[in-house]
Parts: structure tokens; C-alpha cells; sequence
């Protein structure tokens, strides 16, 4: 597949392009009025409710070409069945459908999808221009009424947005002007560059930049009548108008059955409930190559259980796909029940950079911590003294990446230097390296001892969720008494854990390692760089960063200041070739400089998937962000062979 | 009896009183409240809140209002029928709550009815026949029963009857019927899953019961009337029912005062295993969120439901044995 | 004999006076009850000698005690008499199915032995497969020297009482999923779950007697107040209170402080029901004579309370005591299934049933929920305990 770049003035072709690399000759809108209606839908056209699937598309919708190996054409009709842990989780229909102004693809590589087209000018002024005759999904049509309704009526409005438009928004701390060309042309323009925009865009939870207009005119002091606003207000159960359009108007959550959305399916069932039907959207923009308006699926059927029976329902043929909630020790008892039940149990594979790391807390209060963590060859020693390839070998089977916490094979950044860099198992070196910080005297124990006398013991402490961590951590305290080492687990709570992390309370964190774990260079480096306070091996660096300057601590490292300055670089670059540079030396510096401990990475995700549901990669990547989890794999396109999906139903 | 009544009646006030403070002291001694709870949940999902949506939020939900005026909010509202605001659902807790309190009700009853049912011919069985077998042998199921952890036996049971009888795994009825009308299929869906929460929860209760009845019905066989009884001729089974055991059901009665907590603690833990919709569920996952208002008036539910179960049992009890309405106290 | 009246006549029924008859013998006011040895010994008993006769008949109740007291001893022993170190792991035998001690080997007396593992690796279903060989033959040791451990901490040693052949395995129970035998984990996990209840016992019972017995004497406003505490701390349902206590406990302290701390909050709950106990009975003795006597002869309430009503009825006091034991270990276990009680590293029998509390358990590697039979065996046994005590507690009856 061809790869585009954002650099200056080029133009990101979407639906036009595709149509004609398809070769298709005939517009997709006149081949639908030739196709019959989904099975959902048959009975609202006939009665007359609802106009036919050519006009309820938009003129040039978005044409999903199935050209990889594992798409095919299908057909319509039939109910999907999922698995949720609650009902918070009905937000995963908006990760899963993934309509978006611009989206990733199966490949990793953004294109448009809500819009036809983007052109970027200078990496600061981008202008979206919609599909004409693209409607919501209760028919009104979706226009730039929509963006600025939202621009300055919600996002720009006192009432509304007491702290102002989304932080994502700005750009060197600078808001965007927005402008409204025409009705289907939006522009955002900045006076700095904002690289970050579309990823921010394509997200898993994106940024939202319009809303209902029509809907939510009523909920609006400026637009609706007083009395209505009033009455609907305490129909709510809200405190004032601002309280209940914040309510109302949530496009993520699925809260709100009437609220119109973009996405493939809608919510039709008011909570709080255990089961949520989601019926196809009649006026979703995309189709396939024949014409055919997508999704293929008619219903998604969302089933609320508790996550500790989510594996057992799974394992008793309860749901059609299902992966959140499964992990990699559920694979043999699935694999079992995939002898009973039409199911396959796939394995994809995650992208974060290590299924856990170590985070040796840089900011940690203890002084005497303090000097030894930021010693860089005490955190050498520790990776040389921990035996991945046992982890891999007892919990995974073998089947996991042992390493550091960086980029994975996948990657186009990857380099296995980075992976491998004192990351073998080696006590005599750990050892060596330990005497040569000067820790040599031991007590009664074995264990070594610290400057001050204490014994050398690493009080690690977890978010207590899961029984994984506290396994990995009894291998790597065995491991590390063979280099004098003690450990100590610590399990508490999410919250308590986070606070004392940032409160320079703990020594040594345990977590999952990179969110994005298979970047571009075009994607933000941000986690390997001192900005954010929740990495946890410098959190009031980050705090720092974060608050410009008014709390946490600046940075006082030589290595993690040349991280920040790269990370500053980054976001100004425009070409490609720096921005790799960038990256690459980025990547170099934190392998060789061990600021967090990566253990394993690679840790596959079962993925349960009936015998009957095509359109979906045999194997393929679970991951929040980028990735949506099965957003990327476009799963408006999956549909039923078989009787399940029976067109003429 | 009727003096008994309003007495006992209005002894009932102070006690709910005192509990709504301490459930509501309950509820806030874990440090931070429900808003950053939710905001550690956005986070780990890599969502950005910034801090003055944050303030905004907290005035918003008057977390930021002091102890005592969040109590006074909370107890006038429940007076009033209301039990406050579930942040988690974003709807009042009548709303959320709705179905659950009768599915609750519906299994505790059922469990105590259960309860009874088998504890009521051991009991008796067993008395009568006093170290034998039998005697043996159910007392040992019986406290079987009470022995084994119900989350255990829970799951045990959930894969057993999913694996035997082909029973959906969790919840109360296979997944078709959920938000189906009531039907017969419906109806016997309810039942096939009804029975391994009522089993698991049940049996804890049974050994108790068994035992009080046992011995309560062994002083009665042993006392003067009886021996007399028997001496002048009446039929061992007659003498029975007739006398001995009017007395001896007087703990069915008076225990239901325990045996309610301890059901509807059990169906809580239980609930969370088997994924039934009762209040259980709701509430662990309430007092985990720190979901404050739809904590607090569960527990004030079901400690009310409590309170009042143990006024009945008084009062049936006063009715029963006439002592007590003349003593005033209660004998057990 | 006597000598009979001079009227008398023989024969037919007598007539007239009855003649007065007189024995001349010595008069032995005890002798037409001839006590035997034995009871002589029984009526001139104690009340203590009388209950332990009591209890004796209880045949259930005294293999209880027995065991009990085997099991609470045993905590003294824990590392000689586990096969293995709590900690040792072994990578080549995860999830191990549990191995049977034979005695015989193809009809020949070989001693007790266990067969060794042959072990496969199905990639297909990421299973691993264990049969038994049984051409490995490994005859266990017995008060031999194996791992090593530190005994309560004070000292290193490897003695043990059954070992493993030299370089076999004895997973008599099963291996869970890092591979540490089963067998060892129960044993050490009795030290915790046996002693969590006894100290929620002791706090329970010094809130019930005080509390129980303030209201039972002194009846009047103390005796309200304590019947409305009882009430409110009744009333709650166990669990959510438990719950929302355990999240009450600081998540920083170390796991010996969260024992302790959970040791006080069963303890805390627990109280009501000897309170009322200890009140009613309270209520019916003071009225007793012996009472009376001491008030009257100046001693104080509380000399009153603690030296004359409250032995009168400490067998029924020990007996509830005992009956609260076991909700204290199903307690523990319960808390732990919610993740608010104990959790790894610490071994406790709640702790390893809350780690098997999964399908994969119940499904595929059902060995790993044989820590609830400990637990059932040790609730049962404190159970008919309590029971044989409560029939021994009133010997008079």
C-alpha cells in the first residue's frame, strides 16, 4: 500500500482515490439503488419511512476496498453478539466502530474516513472538507453548522467549558482560529505546528470537533425556549441547562438513545440494563466496493456480565467475538471449548511495548534511593540480573518477546539493538557492576548492603490487579538474590499506587510499558520523553512539564534533558528524515540508559471470533491506541457467511 | 400487644439512625470520593481530565460541600423517598436500582424458604432419632454446608450445571429473556438458574437452623409432659406434632432475625460470582467506585430490610410465647 | 430376726394388732445405697471431672478436639512437616497433577514410592501434559534432609519429614502455576488461617463479657444502650460491611498489619452474639441465691460479675467461643475472595482459594481447590467441638 506523508501542502486523497484504484466505473450511489435493503431496514423503506439506501448515502461515500487478503465482499444481515464488563463499557461501540473524521487502517496509516478529503498547509492549517449529503443517523443533514456549533456554542462557551476548549487543542499553548468556508469545509489553522492533530483525531477516544446541531440546539440556553429548557432540565434530574447539555450530548459514551451519531451501529436501549441492542445506522457514510451500504452486520447485541465470567461465557459459546476481558491463561481452557462451540480462539498480538516494565522512580523522595536509582549502572545491573527467557518460558509458554521496553519488531523504528541491550541475563556482570558502584558489604543474609547500612531490599509496589504481576515479581526476586538483591512486593490500589508514585513515596513501580509500542516516525515520542506525569519513572518531571512550571520538579538529568529538547525538536520538524533521526536517537538513549526495566513484551491476546464471521485477520493487533482495538480492522465489514447472515431473512 | 408494638416500633428509630451515620461514616472513610476514582480510571485509559473540569464536576455533584451537609442532603433525601444520585449511572439511584431490590427480595425469600424446607424434616429427624445413622450422617451434609466458602461452591456448581445441564453461565436467565415480557419460558429460565444461588446460599443457613431445632426439640422430648404422654398411651407420631413441636418451631420464627443478614450478605458475595442482578453486585461495585449515594442507600436498604425483618420476628414471637409480651423481654 | 408377738397367729391374713417389731441390729443410715468405686466417684465429682465425662460420650466431638489439637500443634512444625520450602518453584513442573503413593511396584512390597512425570508440551492447545511413568520408580525419605528453610525465622535447616526421592518430585497435591507444590502451601497456609480467628475470638469475647455483662447486671439504661448497639451492629449484612471496612484499611501497611487489622474487624462484628448470650444469662443469675449473698455481703459488682456469675457459666462461654472460631476462618476466606483480606506473598488457605477461583481452575487443574478441604475439615471440626462442649457446659442436666 502506498505511503502518504504529511509534509507540505500535499493533499490526503481518501474516497475519490480509492474508487478509482478500484477501477470502478460507475459511481457506488448508483449501484446501491440497484442492491436490496438490509434485512433491518427492508420493512421502514417499504412502509415509506425511510428513504432507499441510495439516497441515504452521501454523494462520494467512503469505499472500504477490501483489498487485503483476508477481506472479502459479504452480504447483510444478522445479529453480532459481545461481551461487556459494564455498562461504562458501552463506550468500546464508539472504539469498535471507529467512524472518524480521519482514521488509521489495517496497515497502521491514516486516511480519511468521515471526511473526503484533508489538506494540511505547513503542518498548522488543516481544512477538512465533509462528504456532501452525509446525514446523521436520524436523517439531518451533517454539515459545518455541526463544527461550529460546537466551536462556539459548546466548546467556547463559559457555561459549557468552564476550563475552555480540550487541552489536544492547542498548539504551543495557542488555540486554533476556526473558519467555516462553506457547509461541508472546515479549517482549523494555528500559528504553530500541531503534529499530534489527527492522531489526536483518529484516536481510540477521539477528539470530538462537532456535535448534533439540530439535537442539541434544544438543551442550549442561547437557542431554546426557556420553559421547554426548563422542564427538560428537571426531567433529567440535572442541577441547570449547562449540567444537562453535558449530559446529553456525549457522542463517546452511548449514553443517550437519542442522541444521532456517525458510527456504524447506535444504541437503541435506555440504561441501566444488562443487555444493549446496537442497530445499524441507516445513514452511514461508507460502503463496499459493490455499493453495498455498510455495516453488514444489522445488530450488535451487547450483553453485560461480570468480567471474572466473562472467559467462562466465552467458553460456553455466549459470544460471536469477544476479546476484551480474555487473557493469555484462558487460552487452553477456550481452546477447549472451541471443540464444542463453532469457535475459533485466535491469537493477535498486542502493541504495547512491554506487557510490564519496572519503573525505578527517578523522583523518589529517599535520598539515598535517590542517588543509587539514578545511578545508571546500578539500573544496568538490575535488567543484567533478571531472567526473561525463564518468564517467557513459565507463564508464557515461550510465545512472548523477552526485552526491553521499546519499540517491537513491527515497528518501522525497530532495531533489535534496542531491545537486547543489557537485557540478557547475566549475574556475573550485574554482580560486577553492583561491586563497582561500591555496594559490596553484605549482612548476615547474603543481601548486600545500601550506603547507609540498610539492607539493599527494592520495595516494588503494584496496583494489586493482577496475579500476573506478582508471579514476574517472584521470578525477578529470586533472580536478583542471586546478586544480593532482596524484593519485596507491595500490592495496593490503583489510586493509592498512582498517588505515591507521583508523591515520590515509591521506589519502584511495576506497569505496563509503552502505550504505543509500533510507532512511525510521524507519531508523537512522547512517552520517551519527561512530559507527562504519569510516567512513572519520572513523574514530577513530567508534573513539571505539564504545569509549566508550577509544581514537580525540573529536570535535572543530563540524558532525560536531551530527551525533552529531542521531544521539543520533534514537534517542530516537518520532514520526515529528522523526524526519524529523532526518533532513533530517542530509542537509542533509553536502551542504553534503562530508565524503565522492560520484562516481556508480545504477550498474545486471545481472540475469540466464530467459524461463520468473515472479515477479520486470522492474526492481527489488539491495541488501544493506535489501533482502536478492532476499530482498525473495520469492522463494519465483517459479516456472517453462513445462515446467520441470511440477506433474504 | 399493642403497647408491644409501638414500643418496639419505636425502639426501631434510634438504631436506623445511628446506622445511617455509621454507614455513612462508612462510605467516606476510604481517602478521595468518587471523582477520583473516575478520574483514575480516564487516566489509565490514557484520557486526559484537566483540573478545572475537575472543580467543576466536584461543585457539580457538591462533593466539595462539608461532611455533615452531604449527610444532611443524603438522610432528608431518603426520608423523602429519594434515595439520591448514582454518579456512576448518571441517574437517580431509584432508577438504577429499580429491578434489583425485588430480584433481591425474590432470592432471599426463596433461600429462606429453602432454608426451612430441608432444615425443618432433619431437625426433626434427627432429634427423634438421637445418635443414630441418620442422625450422623445429616447433621455431617447439613454442616457440610455451612463449611465450604460459597464463591467456591458457586463457581463449582455454575460450571457443573453448565457443563451437566447445558445452563447459561451466570445470571438469572439465559440472555434471550432479558428484556423480554415475562413468559412461561422466561419463567422457567429464572428457575434453572434460581437454584444454585439458593443452594449455595441456603445450605449455610440450614446447619444453624438444623441444630436450634434439634435442640430445642430434644429439651421438649426430654421434659415431664412427654414421658407422661407416652406412659398414658399416646401415639408417639401424634404427641409429636401436637405439642413438642409448637414449641420447637418458636427458632424459625425468631430466627429469622439472623438468618436475614446472613442471607443477604451471602447473596452479595454470591451475586458477584454468578453475576446475578440483585443488589450484591451493585453494591460491591458501588462501594469499589465509592459511588456514594448508591452505596449508602443500598446499605441503608438492606440493613432497613433487617431491622424490620427482626421487629417481625419480635412481634410474631410475642404473639407465639405470651411470656415475653408479659416479661417484656425476649427469650431465646 | 425379731421376736415375734406372742398374739401372733399362722396362717390367714392378721387379725387384730399388728405386733410392734423392733431390729435390734445397728442402724446404717447409707446401707441399702451401696455405692460402688465408681459411683462414689461420679456423685463426688467436681463440676470439671463431670463435664470431661460429659463431653467423653460425645465420640464426634472428642475426635474433633483431637484433631484440632493436632492441626494447632502442627503450626509449631510447619517446615519439617512440609515436603518442600513455601517458595521453592519448579519450572519443569507447572500445574503437575497431584501423584499417588504406591506400595507395591508390578506385586513387589517396594516401600511407599510415587511414580515420576513424563511430561509434554502440546503447543496446539499451549497445554502441558502429564502422565505417570511408571517405570520411575522414586521411594520417598522419610526424616531426611531436603530443602532448606529458615525455621520461624531464627535459624537454617533441612529437616524434614518426608522428602522426596534425590531428584524426584512429591507433589502430593499438585504443583499450581509457578510450579510450588500444593502440599507445602496448605501446611504453612494452617499457620495464618488457624491463628486469624483466634485472635478476632479474643477481642470478640472481651467486648461480648464486658458489654454483655455491664447490660445483664446492671440492667437500666446500660442494659438499653447495649441491646440498641447489639441491634445496629446486627443488623448489618456481613459482607458489605466487611467490604467496606477492608477498603478502610491503608493499603500501605505491611501484610502483617493487614492480618492484624483484619483480625480486629471479624473480631469487631463478632461481638453481638456472645453479648447476648452472656446478658440473658447475666439477667436469670443475679437473681440466685449465692448472688444475693455477695451483694449483700458488700463485694463489689464487678467481684460479683467476674468471680461468681461468670464461672457459673463459662462452659457455654467457651462453648460459643468455639462456635465463632470457624466464621472467623470463613471470614478471612471470604475477605480474600473480595481481594480486601490477605494476598500474595502472604500464604493463607483464603489466599490460595481465592487464587483458584477461576474457570481455568475449575475447568482444567481442579487440584488447585483442595485448600477448601483443610478448611472444611477445620470448620466442621470446631463445630462439633462447640456442640460436644455446649452438651458437657450444664453437666447437671
Amino acid at each position: 500500500m502506498k505511503r502518504i506523508h504529511l509534509t507540505r501542502r500535499e493533499v490526503l486523497l481518501g474516497g475519490a482515490a480509492s474508487l478509482f484504484a478500484a477501477g470502478v466505473a460507475r459511481p457506488p450511489r448508483l449501484r446501491a439503488a440497484k442492491l436490496p435493503e438490509p434485512p433491518l431496514l427492508r420493512p421502514r423503506v417499504e412502509a415509506g419511512k425511510l428513504p432507499p439506501m441510495a439516497e441515504r448515502l452521501p454523494e462520494t461515500p467512503a469505499v472500504e476496498a477490501m483489498e487485503r487478503e483476508w477481506q472479502q465482499i459479504g452480504r447483510h444481515g444478522g445479529d453480532l453478539r459481545i461481551l461487556m464488563g459494564s455498562e461504562r463499557d458501552l463506550r468500546q461501540m464508539t472504539v469498535y466502530g471507529y467512524a472518524r473524521l480521519v482514521g488509521y487502517d489495517a496497515d497502521l496509516e491514516l486516511a480519511p474516513d468521515i471526511c473526503e478529503r484533508v489538506e494540511v498547509d505547513d503542518g498548522r492549517i488543516f481544512t477538512f472538507h465533509l462528504r456532501k449529503g452525509h446525514r446523521w443517523s436520524d436523517g439531518a443533514p451533517f454539515t459545518s453548522e455541526d463544527f461550529r456549533y460546537w466551536w462556539e456554542d459548546v466548546a467556547n462557551n463559559e457555561e459549557l467549558s468552564p476550563a475552555g476548549p480540550p487541552i489536544r487543542l492547542r498548539a504551543d499553548g495557542e488555540l486554533p482560529e476556526v473558519s467555516f468556508p462553506d457547509a461541508t469545509t472546515v479549517r482549523f489553522a494555528w500559528s504553530a505546528r500541531n503534529p499530534t492533530f489527527l492522531h489526536d483525531l483518529a484516536g481510540p477516544r477521539p477528539l470530538y470537533l462537532y456535535r448534533p446541531a439540530h439535537y442539541m440546539k434544544r438543551f442550549h440556553k442561547a437557542y431554546a425556549e426557556p420553559e421547554a429548557l426548563q422542564a427538560a432540565v428537571q426531567k433529567h434530574h440535572q442541577r441547570n441547562w449547562a449540567a444537562l447539555h453535558n449530559y446529553l450530548d456525549d457522542l463517546y459514551k452511548f449514553d443517550n438513545p437519542e442522541l444521532p451519531c456517525l458510527q456504524p451501529w447506535i444504541n437503541t436501549t435506555p440504561g441501566p440494563g444488562k443487555r444493549f441492542i446496537f442497530e445499524r445506522n441507516p445513514y452511514y457514510h461508507r460502503v463496499d466496493p459493490d455499493g453495498r451500504q455498510l455495516p453488514y452486520i444489522d445488530r450488535v447485541v451487547v450483553g453485560i456480565a461480570d468480567p471474572s465470567i466473562i472467559p467462562a461465557k466465552t467458553g460456553s459459546g455466549e459470544t460471536d467475538l469477544q476479546a476484551r476481558y480474555l487473557r493469555f491463561d484462558n487460552y487452553t481452557f477456550l481452546k477447549q471449548a472451541a471443540d464444542r462451540f463453532p469457535l475459533q480462539v485466535r491469537l493477535w498480538q498486542p502493541a504495547t511495548g512491554a506487557k510490564e516494565a519496572l519503573y525505578p522512580n527517578l523522583n523518589v523522595n529517599d535520598p539515598v534511593w535517590r542517588e543509587l536509582l539514578r545511578d545508571v549502572r546500578f539500573r544496568r545491573a538490575l535488567s543484567l540480573a533478571i531472567d526473561r527467557h525463564e518468564m517467557n518460558e513459565v507463564i508464557y509458554y515461550g510465545l512472548a518477546l523477552p526485552g526491553n521496553n521499546t519499540v517491537l519488531p513491527r515497528s518501522p523504528l525497530f532495531k533489535k539493538a534496542y531491545r537486547q541491550a543489557w537485557a540478557e541475563f547475566d549475574l556475573d556482570k550485574a554482580n560486577a557492576l553492583l561491586d563497582e558502584i561500591g555496594l559490596t558489604e553484605r549482612d548476615g543474609r547474603g543481601f548486600r548492603k545500601m550506603p547507609d547500612g540498610r539492607r539493599l531490599e527494592i520495595v516494588v509496589e503494584t496496583a494489586g490487579e493482577s496475579t500476573e504481576e506478582s508471579d514476574l515479581l517472584q521470578l525477578i526476586g529470586d533472580s536478583w538474590k542471586k546478586a544480593g538483591i532482596a524484593l519485596h512486593t507491595n500490592p495496593s490500589q490503583r489510586e493509592v499506587f498512582r498517588r505515591r508514585i507521583f508523591s515520590g513515596e515509591t521506589v519502584m513501580g511495576i506497569w505496563k510499558g509503552l502505550e504505543n509500542g509500533v510507532p512511525t516516525a510521524e507519531m508523537s515520542p512522547r512517552e520517551l520523553a519527561p512530559v507527562d506525569q504519569y510516567s512513572y519513572q519520572w513523574p514530577k518531571w513530567g508534573q513539571h512539564y505539564q504545569t509549566r512550571g508550577r509544581s514537580g520538579e525540573p529536570v535535572d538529568m543530563e540524558q532525560p534533558k536531551r530527551l525533552l529538547e529531542l521531544y521539543e525538536q520533534w514537534r517542530q520538524s516537518t520532514e520526515q528524515e529528522t523526524r526519524t533521526e529523532i526518533w532513533h536517537e530517542m530509542l537509542s538513549i533509553h536502551a542504553e540508559r534503562q530508565y524503565t526495566l522492560g520484562l516481556i513484551a508480545n504477550v498474545p491476546q486471545p481472540v475469540v471470533v466464530h467459524n461463520e464471521l468473515r472479515n477479520l485477520p486470522k492474526e492481527g493487533l489488539y491495541n488501544w491506541d493506535p489501533g482502536s482495538f478492532f476499530g482498525m480492522y473495520r469492522l463494519d465489514a465483517a459479516f456472517w457467511a453462513g445462515e446467520r447472515g441470511d440477506e433474504k431473512a | 400487644m399493642f403497647a408491644y408494638t409501638i414500643r418496639r416500633i419505636f425502639t426501631m428509630i434510634p438504631t436506623l439512625i445511628a446506622i445511617s451515620i455509621i454507614v455513612f461514616v462508612i462510605i467516606q472513610l476510604p481517602p478521595g470520593d468518587y471523582l477520583s476514582t473516575y478520574i483514575a480510571e480516564l487516566q489509565a485509559q490514557g484520557e486526559g481530565v484537566d483540573q478545572q473540569r475537575i472543580d467543576f464536576l466536584r461543585e457539580q455533584y457538591g462533593l466539595d460541600e462539608p461532611m455533615w451537609q452531604q449527610y444532611l442532603t443524603w438522610v432528608t433525601g431518603l426520608l423523602q423517598g429519594d434515595l439520591g444520585y448514582s454518579f456512576e449511572y448518571q441517574l437517580p439511584v431509584n432508577e438504577v436500582v429499580g429491578d434489583r431490590l425485588l430480584l433481591t427480595f425474590v432470592i432471599s425469600v426463596v433461600t429462606i424458604l429453602f432454608t426451612y424446607a430441608v432444615s425443618f424434616p432433619i431437625g426433626v429427624y434427627t432429634a427423634v432419632k438421637q445418635y443414630s445413622i441418620g442422625d450422623y450422617t445429616l447433621s455431617f451434609i447439613g454442616f457440610l454446608g455451612l463449611a465450604t466458602p460459597n464463591f467456591l461452591l458457586a463457581l463449582v456448581l455454575l460450571y457443573f450445571a453448565n457443563v451437566v445441564f447445558g445452563t447459561s453461565i451466570g445470571g438469572l436467565m439465559d440472555p434471550e429473556y432479558v428484556n423480554q415480557p415475562w413468559s412461561w419460558g422466561k419463567v422457567g429460565s429464572v428457575l434453572e438458574h434460581l437454584w444454585v444461588p439458593v443452594v449455595v446460599i441456603g445450605t449455610s443457613g440450614t446447619a444453624a437452623m438444623i441444630r436450634r431445632l434439634r435442640a430445642n426439640l430434644l429439651d421438649e422430648l426430654n421434659k415431664q409432659y412427654v414421658i407422661t404422654g407416652l406412659a398414658k398411651g399416646l401415639p408417639p407420631g401424634r404427641l409429636l406434632i401436637k405439642y413438642p413441636l409448637r414449641l420447637a418451631i418458636n427458632p424459625f420464627i425468631s430466627d429469622i432475625g439472623n438468618l436475614l443478614p446472613q442471607v443477604v450478605s451471602g447473596a452479595a458475595v454470591v451475586s458477584v460470582v454468578l453475576d446475578l442482578p440483585t443488589t450484591g453486585q451493585m453494591l460491591i461495585g458501588a462501594l469499589k467506585s465509592q459511588d456514594m449515594y448508591l452505596a449508602g442507600s443500598f446499605l441503608m436498604f438492606l440493613a432497613t430490610l433487617t431491622v424490620i425483618g427482626m421487629l417481625l420476628s419480635d412481634l410474631a414471637l410475642a404473639v407465639l410465647d405470651p411470656r415475653i409480651r408479659l416479661e417484656g423481654k425476649a427469650e431465646r | 430376726m425379731s421376736s415375734s408377738d406372742q398374739s401372733q397367729s399362722m396362717g390367714g391374713p392378721p387379725r387384730g394388732r399388728i405386733p410392734h417389731t423392733v431390729d435390734d441390729q445397728p442402724f446404717d443410715p447409707g446401707g441399702d445405697e451401696v455405692l460402688t468405686p465408681e459411683q462414689e466417684r461420679l456423685y463426688m465429682a467436681s463440676q470439671w471431672r463431670m463435664m470431661w465425662l460429659k463431653f467423653r460420650r460425645h465420640k464426634l466431638a472428642v475426635i474433633s478436639g483431637a484433631l484440632l489439637l493436632a492441626l494447632y500443634l502442627s503450626i509449631l512444625v510447619s517446615e519439617v512437616l512440609a515436603p518442600y520450602n513455601l517458595h521453592s518453584r519448579f519450572t519443569d513442573h507447572i500445574y503437575a497433577p497431584p501423584q499417588s503413593v504406591h506400595l507395591f511396584h508390578e506385586g513387589e512390597f517396594v516401600g511407599p514410592f510415587v511414580y515420576g512425570y513424563e511430561k509434554k508440551l502440546n503447543m496446539e492447545t499451549l497445554e502441558r501434559e502429564y502422565t505417570s511413568n511408571p517405570d520411575d520408580v522414586q521411594p520417598l525419605r522419610f526424616f531426611c534432609s531436603g530443602d532448606s528453610y529458615r525455621f520461624w525465622d531464627l535459624f537454617q535447616a533441612d529437616f524434614h519429614l518426608v522428602c522426596p526421592a534425590e531428584g524426584g518430585t512429591l507433589f502430593l497435591l499438585g504443583t499450581d502455576r509457578l510450579g510450588r507444590d500444593m502440599l507445602s502451601r496448605i501446611i504453612y497456609g494452617a499457620r495464618i488461617s488457624l491463628t486469624i480467628g483466634l485472635l478476632g475470638i479474643a477481642i470478640s469475647f472481651l467486648l461480648g463479657i464486658s458489654i454483655g455483662g455491664a447490660a445483664g447486671y446492671y440492667g437500666g439504661w446500660v442494659d438499653s444502650t447495649a441491646q440498641r448497639s447489639i441491634e445496629i451492629v446486627r443488623s448489618f449484612p456481613e459482607i458489605p460491611l466487611w467490604l467496606a471496612l477492608s477498603a478502610v484499611l491503608p493499603v500501605t501497611w505491611s501484610p502483617i498489619w493487614v492480618y492484624f487489622g483484619i483480625t480486629v474487624i471479624l473480631g469487631l462484628l463478632d461481638w453481638p452474639g456472645l453479648a447476648r448470650a452472656v446478658r440473658s444469662k447475666l439477667l436469670s443469675l443475679r437473681e440466685e441465691d449465692f448472688a444475693v449473698a455477695a451483694q449483700l455481703m458488700g463485694a463489689r459488682p464487678r467481684r460479683i460479675i467476674f468471680r461468681h456469675l461468670l464461672p457459673s457459666f463459662a462452659s457455654h462461654l467457651i462453648a460459643s467461643a468455639t462456635l465463632s472460631i470457624p466464621t472467623m476462618i470463613l471470614g478471612e476466606t471470604a475477605l480474600s475472595f473480595l481481594g480486601l483480606g490477605l494476598r500474595p506473598p502472604i500464604t493463607s488457605w483464603g489466599v490460595l482459594l481465592s487464587e483458584a477461583q477461576n474457570i481455568n481452575v475449575v475447568a482444567l487443574y481442579p487440584w488447585l481447590m483442595l485448600p477448601v478441604v483443610p478448611v472444611i475439615v477445620v470448620v466442621l471440626a470446631f463445630n462439633f467441638l462447640g456442640d460436644g462442649l455446649r452438651d458437657a457446659a450444664d453437666p447437671y442436666r
